[in-house]
């Protein structure tokens, strides 16, 4: 066929929804299928993907409730003036802002890319973004109930948030230092004002709850990837392949960051599951509590739905080799 | 009144609705008919009515003002994109209220350094498998346990076996979850004197016997093994 369509303005087809619905409940009586077929592997990794997305949605919501929020509510004047505070500080504060808005990973994602879209520098959107996940109070406080009893109580939780604040703020600068709005993907891209030209200006509302169901849909897609990717490799990847490299140096490190990554876990919950790795040693625990919550299978999709191409390889290198560089410093230090 | 151009619904917020709406549905689905306890645990089960009502709120806010002059159409791709979305409902909806088994007990790191809460034998408090993954980790937990050595317990878990293992013997194995289910560790003990080939593996038993801490391990002499209905809550928090 000779014919090249170009492609048209989108038009309502009713047969798609009707298919959609079909492959729906095709799907549905082919899970409840094989499920009773009994094949343990796919069992656990339901289970564990069903489990990472009722605990991270949520969280999406609430991202994008916020997100929505910022680019409605709050007035362009406020972005203005933030950029112009002194660069230097910009970064820093940006790592703070976990404190004052406590978001783990899945909500800090969206929030970040509205900013950089409303002209925030992305130096300081992305920091929040890798910062906010650890440096807030619901996650250092569950840091130190995970390792109370210990004598390295003090070490992690200090290391934790300082490493974990540098790490950000270098990778952030590396990224997106002298960028625009140009860091995000352009299907990334925020809707903002892009959408709804109608003649009449939409009530505020109108345009809020739009904001917050296009972010919806769009990260709750990159979501459920990402927790199938995790839930797979958490089902075919036995963890002990990893307790080999248990006492050597270096490569310690490296199999606990790997791990995190792997793992895909909440920041507020992985100290328990790093506690548990005594015999990697504190460093390569810090390792893991420090990278974790910034590069793993469920992120990685996020990000990559959301920023310019090239930004999540970049991401992973300079958080991996920071975190590693910093964590054998502390043990050298504190160890 | 009559406005000067009608206001139709528009079928890519309708389908946005939809999403929005279903997985509102599923969370109140999981409080309704108590399975949180199956994907979190009981510290983080609080972010599943954060999600239903944060959930219904923007489904609501999305039909409200799903009407407009310029009605945006539904796409294929953006149809697709909203079935994409709601497979992980039908999934969740469809399957039976599992928890892990036994195959998750052979990938998974074996709970070592969870000590909250396992309540203090010292005390003359009970010893429960919370225990067992305290000694695991602390010295001092370890000690208590083993001056209980010898004393009556009460466990219940799941039936795994381990290769090569004899034909009356299995590791009484539970998870500890302390947020979702993908940070389950699990911890075990090894059950002695077991009627052989009476227990399939993934099976729910009480095992009650004298305990003995043998190395790095527990075992447990059983004198009753009763198959048990999966707990309401089938793993262990902290």
């Amino acid at each position: 066929m000779a014919v090249v369509e170009s492609r048209r303005p989108m038009t309502t087809d009713r047969r798609t929804p009707i298919l959609v619905g079909v492959a729906l409940v095709a799907a549905g009586v082919g899970l409840r299928a094989l499920d009773a077929a009994g094949v343990a592997s796919l069992r656990n990794f339901l289970i564990v993907f069903a489990s990472l997305l009722v605990e991270a949605l949520p969280f999406i919501v609430l991202g994008a409730a916020v997100s929505a929020l910022i680019e409605v509510f709050v007035p362009a004047s406020v972005f203005a003036r933030l950029a112009r505070m002194p660069r230097g500080l910009q970064q820093p504060i940006a790592g703070l802002g976990g404190f004052a808005f406590p978001v783990c990973e899945c909500g800090s994602v969206p929030v970040a890319r509205r900013l950089v879209a409303k002209g925030m520098s992305p130096a300081a959107a992305i920091t929040f973004m890798l910062a906010a996940p650890i440096l807030n109070p619901v996650v250092l406080v569950a840091t130190a109930v995970a390792y109370r009893g210990r004598d390295i109580l003090w070490p992690m939780v200090l290391g934790r948030a300082g490493l974990g604040l540098l790490v950000a703020i270098v990778t952030a600068w590396v990224l997106g230092a002298g960028r625009g709005p140009d860091i995000l993907r352009s299907g990334g891209r925020p809707a903002g004002g892009l959408h709804d030209h109608g003649e009449v200006p939409e009530a505020r509302w109108t345009e809020y709850f739009g904001h917050l169901a296009s972010d919806f849909t769009m990260l709750a897609r990159y979501l459920v990837i990402g927790a199938a990717i995790a839930a797979g490799l958490q089902t075919f990847v036995p963890q002990q392949v990893l307790g080999a490299v248990a006492g050597t140096p270096i490569l310690n490190v490296a199999a606990l960051m790997i791990l995190a990554a792997l793992l895909s876990l909440c920041s507020e919950s992985d100290a328990f599951v790093a506690a548990s790795f005594v015999q990697f040693g504190m460093s390569a625990q810090l390792a893991f509590l420090v990278a974790g919550p910034m590069i793993d299978a469920k992120l990685a999709v996020l990000y990559a739905g959301t920023f310019r191409r090239g930004f999540v390889l970049t991401l992973t290198a300079l958080v991996f080799a920071l975190t590693l560089a910093g964590a054998l410093w502390f043990q050298v230090a504190f160890g | 009144m009559s406005l000067s151009r009608s206001r139709r619904w528009s079928a890519l917020r309708l389908a946005q609705t939809v999403a929005l709406a279903s997985w509102a549905g599923l969370f109140w689905f999981l409080l309704a008919s108590d399975r949180t306890s199956l994907y979190l645990s009981s510290r983080t089960a609080w972010v599943v009515p954060l999600g239903a009502i944060a959930l219904s709120i923007a489904a609501v806010g999305r039909l409200v003002t799903a009407r407009t002059e310029e009605p945006q159409p539904l796409g294929s791709r953006a149809a697709w994109a909203v079935g994409f979305v709601l497979l992980p409902v039908v999934a969740i909806l469809v399957l039976p209220p599992a928890a892990l088994g036994s195959y998750a007990a052979s990938r998974r790191s074996l709970a070592s350094g969870l000590v909250s809460s396992a309540p203090s034998l010292e005390a003359g408090g009970r010893v429960t498998l919370a225990s067992v993954a305290a000694a695991g980790w602390s010295e001092d937990a370890r000690r208590s346990l083993v001056r209980r050595a010898g004393s009556r317990v009460s466990f219940e878990g799941i039936v795994a076996r381990r290769d090569g293992q004899a034909a009356d013997e299995f590791m009484l194995t539970r998870f500890i979850v302390s947020c979702c289910v993908a940070d389950a560790l699990s911890v075990q003990v090894r059950v002695v004197g077991a009627p052989p080939g009476r227990f399939d593996e993934d099976q729910w038993v009480r095992v009650s016997g004298a305990f003995y801490p043998v190395g790095k391990e527990v075992v447990v002499d059983a004198s009753e093994i009763e198959p048990i209905p999966q707990p309401d809550d089938p793993y262990l928090n902290v």
